[in-house]
């Protein structure tokens, strides 16, 4: 078997590619494609809350489907069950790994939610609509990520 | 239903770009932020250097969407939250090395602790959401979130 994709598809394609996806989203529906709203409403259908916006849960669904296509159709290698996190698992016993990714998990969503998205939501969609705000918070959550990975590879004495 | 098409048109398009960048992987979002290459940073560069000025044209001739309005884009001024939200995104974004949508594709490559990851940031989004109620205060909906659209179908 060939594989359709190379293993890795460089920032150029990909980078552009995800510029003319924004730009479809608005020209089509005027919307942005935040993900973190995504959460949030599929959440809410789960829960059977009230506001539901039912397309962004098929948004979700199809972010999940979409990484499936990629990564386990039209690409041959990796297809085997595992469990990610190759360094983080070089670094840390899987006793150690489950929480620290729970935790940060955790704190990212907090923090989505306090800042009204996520990487896709302001850094991409928000900068891209020259939102002051969006500017703001992807400056601040790329400095204090930075600052948080070399605090995590001081601390693990530099295999991190 | 034509809304409910794109949404899973556009999460499958934009899932397989994150996946060919292999932005799921732990290791990807590590090395960027180790500042180890550039790849990512450059990505999300030109992701936006291809569509802020085409967003800026299509706001300069008051396009009228498919089934949308006319184009309306948001810009809001930085608040306290955006700023200590943005900095606890920061900080978990690293621990976890992944982020919302990453997260998701994450389990679908077939790692596992995908699924940890992605249970952890809806816990994030309701404990936020609940400390929001408790202090009487509205969800915020940033620039790039879901919208309600006046005169759109």
């Amino acid at each position: 078997m060939f594989d359709l994709l190379p293993q890795r598809i460089p920032w150029y394609i990909v980078g552009p590619g995800l510029g003319l996806l924004i730009v479809a989203l608005f020209a089509v529906a005027n919307q942005p494609l935040g993900a973190s709203g995504a959460y949030v409403h599929t959440s809410g259908l789960l829960r059977r809350g009230r506001d539901i916006v039912v397309w962004r849960v098929w948004y979700f669904v199809g972010m999940f489907v979409g990484g499936l296509l990629v990564t386990r159709v039209l690409t041959t290698d990796n297809h085997a069950i595992r469990s990610g996190y190759d360094s983080l698992r070089g670094a840390f016993p899987l006793w150690a790994v489950v929480p620290l990714v729970f935790g940060g998990a955790t704190l990212l969503g907090f923090g989505a939610g306090m800042a009204g998205g996520c990487t896709s939501g302001h850094g991409l969609c928000g900068t891209a609509q020259r939102s002051p705000a969006s500017a703001a918070v992807t400056i601040t959550f790329l400095t204090t990520a930075v600052i948080t990975t070399f605090a995590l590879h001081v601390a693990t004495g530099g295999s991190l | 239903m034509k809304l409910n098409l794109t949404g899973l048109g556009i999460g499958i398009l934009f899932g397989g770009l994150l996946a060919g960048a292999q932005l799921h992987e732990y290791d990807t979002i590590h090395a960027m932020l180790r500042l180890k290459e550039a790849d990512v940073y450059l990505l999300m560069a030109s992701a936006i250097a291809v569509s802020a000025p085409l967003l800026w044209i299509l706001e300069r001739r008051n396009h009228n969407t498919l089934f949308g309005g006319r184009i309306a884009l948001s810009r809001s001024m930085p608040q306290r939250h955006h700023i200590k939200g943005g900095a606890l995104f920061g900080i978990g974004w690293a621990v976890a090395g992944t982020c919302p949508a990453p997260a998701l594709v994450m389990l679908s490559s077939g790692a596992l602790l995908g699924l940890v990851a992605i249970a952890g940031i809806f816990l994030g989004l309701h404990l936020n959401a609940l400390a929001a109620d408790r202090a009487g205060q509205e969800i915020t909906i940033g620039d790039g979130e879901h919208r309600e659209l006046v005169g759109a179908d």
